[in-house]
Order: C-alpha cells, then structure tokens, then sequence
C-alpha cells in the first residue's frame, strides 16, 4: 500500500508490470471460484440445499458450511483489500469507486452469511437463491474492479490520483 | 483524524478487517467443533479414541491441513501487521512484541498437532492457550486497525511523521 500511498513516477512504473500480471490472476481466481461453484452443483439452488443445508440436530450448521466462509473470507479479503487499493488511486469517481467496493463487501457478506438463515430460522426461504445472487453480484462487482485498475495500471504513464 | 493519504484507503482495510473478523470467527467454531477446548478431546483427535472408534491422524491428513495454513496465517498476519503498522500510532518496541507473541501462537498452533500425534501428547493445553492467544492478539490488532480507520486512534499515523 505504501508505493500507492506514497507513489513516486519511478517506483510506481516499476510496479506497473506485477500489477498488471496480479490482475490477471485476480480475474483468473474469481473465474475459476465461479467454475468451481458451478462444478460442485453450488450455483442452482437445489444443488446448494443439498451440500450446505443444515439437517435437523445440527444447532450450528454443517462443519462444510463454517469451513467453505472460512475459505471464502479469506479469498474474499484479500482480494476486496487489494483490488480496492488499487481502485483507490484510479482516476474514476469517488461514487463509483466506494459504490463498487460497497456492493462487492455487501454481496461478499450476504454470500458468506445467507447459508446461516435456515440455521437461524429452520425453513427460511429462498437462503439458496439469495447467495447464488449475492455471490453473482460480488463477482461482478470484483471484476468490474480488476477491470477500472487494469484500465488505469494497464497503460503506461502514471495514474492520476482521481 | 485520518492521514488524508489513507483515507482513501479506508474502505478496502475496513472491508478486509471485516473479512479477518469472519476468519478467526469461523475458526474458533471449527476448533471448538472438530478439535475441542479441552485436553482429552484433542488428545482423541490426534491419538484416535477407540469409544468414537476415531483413527489417530496420519502424516498426510496432518500435512493436508498445516500446508496451507502455513501459508495462510503468516500471509494474513503479514498483512494484517502492515495495516497496522503503516495506519497505526503503535510504538515501535510493544509492536514488535505483540507481532512476535502473534506469530510464535501461530507457530505453535500449527506445530502442535504434530507434536501431540508422533513426540508428546501433553502439549495439548498448549495448543489451546496458543490458539487463545492466536485469536485474543488478532482480535487486538484488528481493535487497532479500525480505531486507526475511523479516525479514534489518539496517536498520529505512522506515515504522517
């Protein structure tokens, strides 16, 4: 954060090219998350029903629930807080900037949280479709940002501070 | 008050300590649910119990899961402490030794489930107070970084001296 922080036209040209390769990992992370979902049956609300679903008894849910938000939070905090620095010194606007960073922590959470509503309220509707959505949503969010810091870190010449 | 230059940076450190925050929670729900926070309970996940006829842990299902935390804690801890260190007003001497009381935790959370399994099963309570001690200083350092973000830290950012 520091070179962002305190860029120099210099040190901030040499950071351009990991940056620009970061991204595309970043991207490749998000797309892979989303085929990985789609592999497991997680992007149909049956198919989420049937790995996460708490079964009676359960008082706290399945243990494959807390470890997939424990995997996902993780994945998900590193990428809102490295996408989202590098969207801060793109040169877009302050509303699109936090609206996009706002929406992707939103649908992050309810993604991680909604499998917890039928644990919470036994025979909660619709939980199933409420994170497929959220998670679709953070998604987007996220590679909308990877994009605006693509257009910005992608290019040669040093980023305005927007 | 903020540095200007990190306040742009609120929202994405918020949004990671809120990410954090969810982390060391579910992980004190997997150990309380698939390990426990009491001496005989770990010593039957590691050594197996034959009353639940559990298995003791093998060098593979141990490694399976000290692999990636190998990665993952020290490379969030890293991160969180940059944080902290860069946005914070903490000294330079007490963050030092909370970061290393963090990272031995750490250390010895990971370790001791070899440990327990293959040299000696009484390390067990050490586990549980490393991994009391992991989640209490986490929950410090995250105390600190939203204080440091919102605004309420006393001391002056580090990279506005």
């Amino acid at each position: 954060m520091r070179f962002l922080v305190q860029p120099a036209p210099e040190s901030l040209e040499r950071a351009r090219p990991p940056v620009r390769v970061f991204l595309a990992f970043s991207v490749l992370l998000i797309l892979a998350a989303v085929a990985s979902r789609a592999a497991h049956g997680a992007l149909t609300p049956a198919g989420l029903e049937q790995i996460l679903e708490a079964v009676p008894g359960e008082r706290l849910g399945p243990v494959a629930l807390w470890e997939e938000v424990h995997q996902g939070a993780f994945l998900y905090g590193f990428l809102l807080l490295a996408l989202g620095s590098l969207l801060a010194v793109c040169p877009v606007s302050r509303v699109v900037r936090g609206g996009l960073l706002w929406l992707a922590t939103a649908a992050a959470f309810l993604d991680l949280g909604a499998p917890f509503l039928p644990v919470a309220f036994p025979g909660f509707p619709g939980w199933a479709a409420l994170r497929i959505g959220a998670f679709l949503v953070a998604t987007c969010a996220l590679l909308a940002m990877a994009g605006l810091a693509f257009a910005t870190f992608g290019r040669e010449g040093r980023p305005s501070d927007g | 008050m903020v540095d200007p230059r990190i306040g742009r940076f609120a929202g994405p450190v918020a949004a990671f300590a809120g990410m954090v925050a969810v982390i060391m929670g579910t992980a004190a729900v997997l150990f309380a649910r698939k390990i426990g926070f009491d001496t005989g309970h770990i010593q039957a996940f590691y050594l197996g119990a034959e009353a639940t006829f559990a298995p003791p842990r093998s060098l593979a299902g141990l490694l399976e899961v000290a692999v990636p935390h190998l990665l993952a804690i020290p490379m969030l801890l890293f991160v969180t402490l940059h944080l902290v260190a860069f946005v914070g007003g903490v000294r330079r001497r007490p963050f030092a030794i909370a970061a290393g009381i963090t990272f031995a935790c750490a250390a010895v959370v990971i370790a001791a489930g070899f440990v327990i399994r293959f040299a000696w099963p009484g390390l067990a309570p050490i586990k549980i107070a490393a991994f009391l001690g992991l989640e209490g200083t986490m929950l410090v350092w995250l105390g600190l970084l939203v204080a440091a973000i919102t605004g309420s830290e006393a001391a002056p950012p580090r990279a506005a001296r």
